[in-house]
């Protein structure tokens, strides 16, 4: 019996001079929700496309359920059932005919193959329309296949890039609901990317955050929290051109603070409620108008910004250049 | 057996989103032939009357006679002129393409007659080397009756005769060699506009992509692609000439040649699918693809003799046509339409080239097709 489903030893890729993974090793334990973030062009993808055995390593290992995807490339890939960043979907063929073809190719033998699509569909909300057409589905209906097709074969472990990219609420909460039934119910191990980063909070049981290919954090979303020694965060909100002048009545009453696109955060440390008084004396007496002033316990996206310096929201549809102009860039 | 299997698969969904455009298919299969067909079709077929002015100052028996032979042909249209100046005004005008002058005493003169003067308009040549044919032929008809009058634009004609026969295609038409092209033609575009789009489509939806993430070989992908360009050629191609029998070709070969012709479309929808699959790993845009595989296609079917025989193409071009695997294609197809049998050394050597040229396609589509993973993350 293995003990993890995904075991990465040492990733090493490199395109040409660049270093896209600089020696990222993971554990991910059999039946856990495990999160992988970081900032755009942090190497997530990269990671994610050799596990999935799309792109070769330079060097390092990687086992799936303890076969070596580099030597049995096609039984590893057997294992995993995957949900792309882009919903894959064929238009031109009806939701039943989408998951026929990818049962097939997933090896599922004749005989289990229709029960197996019934499966899907059920699992997919779509028992209504297995014979429309995909391309006639809203954006919610074509994930929700999408998530269907790759749990068709129940594979023992599932891996997401970025799920509930552009969903709705509704449609995400179904996509939530549905992994953490799969996962209670059948133990399947779910490695997932996400840049809602209150969605890896709820649903992951432990995050790893990516960043210049190496791995910086591991851990629960509360020791993540703890590890770093973080406060309660302080964060005033207000027009863009005022920032500046927050920034700085931060500084006067010794807070550290980063500047976002609309607000104003830092650490309060000790006597936040104190600091958090001087603050707003001092937002008055300089006549500035904030839209808002708040104290909340550190989220995820607070240990993302302090440790790769960037929110990972922000960084949205933007690669690598973007990671030049993190701060009071304007948009 | 995975291979076989995975690749049947993905063949499937080719023939399950062709059923869902079946209509869209089937017309855009039948646009090329028709089109080509109906412009080649009447461009080359011998021309049909074909203005004449006449001028008869014999008005004797014999005359009249070498008139209802002019016009036993529907070739020649014969318009009557009283003077030979009237008539050469309609030929400056270009209202006739040719003056017949039959001179007095034509008719009563003992042999041998006098000459009959044609005076032709070179200026539209296909119409004046018409005239001067059928002039020629009847002179040489109405010689035989006579023993011999002479044409003075064509003295041959009358002095030597001449016995043709066809040896092959005697009931063939310019439609059968046309329509001969043009199903190798369609059948090339056929797998090159099918197998080719399907990868360049497919990459564009991630389709490519999550096909690599399944436990397959991705070679199956390759296959099933070439497998649906190769039956999108035999389809075309075999629309095209059910076009071209309907619109007066014929297939001397009959029933078995019909049959016969799936083998060498089946070659060229094979190598031209798996050129295809090449150039679409290579092309990346649809609209480079499109304009390379055109600027491929096109050319390949006119120096493969397609429209015009290899033979009638300046010697440059024709040492081209002998490295064009479309030319043994092309040739084969007219074996079979035109002359009624492929002989055996033709049908071995057409297939040679084509399984080589198949076999080259297929190894450069391996080539590019083998690090597409890597490409596409």
């Amino acid at each position: 019996m293995v003990d993890y489903a995904i075991e990465i030893g040492n990733l090493v890729k490199r395109f040409g001079s660049l270093t896209a993974v600089n020696g990222v090793g993971l554990k991910i334990k059999k039946g856990e929700i495990f999160g992988l973030l970081g900032p755009n062009g942090a190497g997530k993808s990269t990671t994610i496309n050799i596990i999935l055995g799309l792109l070769a390593p330079t060097s390092g290992k990687i086992y799936v359920n303890g076969i070596d995807m580099l030597k049995e490339p096609e039984k590893a890939k057997g294992q995993i059932g995957i949900v792309t960043q882009e919903t894959v979907v064929e238009p031109e063929l009806t939701a039943e005919d989408n998951l026929r073809i990818f049962g097939r190719l997933y090896q599922i033998p004749n005989n289990e193959l229709q029960k197996d699509i019934d499966f899907a569909l059920r699992l997919a909300d779509l028992e209504g329309f297995r014979k429309a057409y995909a391309g006639t589905f809203s954006g919610g209906m074509k994930r929700r296949l999408e998530t269907a097709k790759a749990l068709m074969h129940t594979p023992q472990i599932i891996l997401l890039d970025e799920p509930t990219t552009g969903l709705d609420v509704q449609n995400r909460t179904k996509i939530w609901e549905l992994l953490r039934r799969i996962n209670k119910e059948q133990g399947v191990t779910i490695l997932m990317t996400t840049q809602y980063l209150e969605e890896a909070d709820q649903l992951c049981d432990r995050i790893a955050i990516i960043d210049h290919g190496k791995l910086i954090a591991l851990g629960t979303p509360t020791e993540l929290r703890q590890k770093i020694g973080m406060s309660t965060i302080v964060e005033v909100t207000a027009d863009r051109d005022l920032l500046a002048k927050i920034s700085q009545i931060f500084k006067k009453v010794g807070l550290e603070p980063k500047v976002l696109s609309n607000s104003v955060v830092a650490p309060a440390g000790t006597k936040s409620v104190e600091k958090v008084e001087r603050i707003l004396k001092l937002l008055s007496a300089s006549r500035i108008n904030a839209h808002n002033v708040s104290m909340h316990e550190p989220t995820i996206d607070d240990v993302f910004l302090k440790l790769t310096g960037s929110s990972a929201r922000d960084d949205t549809g933007q690669y690598k250049d973007s990671r030049s102009m993190m701060f009071g860039r304007g948009r | 057996m995975g291979l076989v299997n995975d690749t049947y698969t993905l063949f499937l969904r080719e023939m399950l989103i062709f059923k869902k455009n079946l209509g869209v298919n089937l017309v855009r299969s039948m646009i090329f032939p028709i089109l080509f067909i109906l412009l080649l079709g009447a461009f080359g077929s011998s021309p049909k009357n074909v203005p004449v002015a006449l001028v008869n100052y014999d008005n004797g028996l014999t005359g009249l006679q070498f008139i209802n032979l002019l016009q036993a042909g529907s070739s020649i249209k014969v318009i009557s002129s009283t003077t030979q100046q009237t008539a050469m005004g309609l030929l400056s005008q270009g209202s006739v393409s040719a003056v017949i002058v039959i001179p007095s005493g034509f008719s009563s003169a003992q042999l041998p007659k006098p000459d009959i003067y044609v005076y032709l308009d070179n200026s539209q040549p296909q119409s004046a080397s018409v005239v001067n044919l059928v002039v020629g032929q009847v002179a040489a008809k109405l010689g035989a009756q006579l023993a011999s009058p002479s044409v003075a634009s064509d003295p041959a004609s009358a002095s030597v005769p001449v016995v043709t026969n066809y040896a092959y295609g005697a009931a063939s038409n310019y439609e059968s060699f046309v329509v001969g092209g043009i199903v190798i033609m369609v059948a090339a575009f056929g797998s090159v506009f099918s197998a080719g789009f399907t990868v360049l489509s497919d990459r564009e939806l991630g389709n490519l992509k999550a096909f690599l993430t399944t436990p397959i070989n991705k070679f199956a992908i390759l296959l099933s692609k070439i497998g649906y360009g190769t039956l999108q050629s035999l389809l075309s191609a075999y629309i095209g000439l059910a076009i071209g029998l309907a619109l007066g070709a014929t297939v001397a070969a009959g029933v078995i040649g019909v049959i016969e012709l799936m083998w060498i479309i089946f070659l060229v929808g094979l190598s031209f699918g798996s050129l295809a699959i090449a150039l679409a790993m290579r092309a990346k845009q649809l609209q480079t693809y499109a304009l390379i595989g055109q600027s491929i296609v096109m050319p390949a079917a006119f120096l493969g003799g397609a429209f015009v025989p290899v033979s009638l193409l300046p010697p440059l071009l024709q040492a081209v046509t002998v490295a064009n695997p479309l030319t043994y294609a092309v040739n084969a197809v007219r074996d079979i339409m035109i002359k009624g049998a492929l002989p055996v050394p033709d049908l071995v050597l057409d297939s040679a080239v084509l399984l080589i040229f198949s076999g080259l396609m297929l190894a450069l589509a391996f080539m590019f097709f083998k690090n597409t993973s890597e490409q596409l993350s």
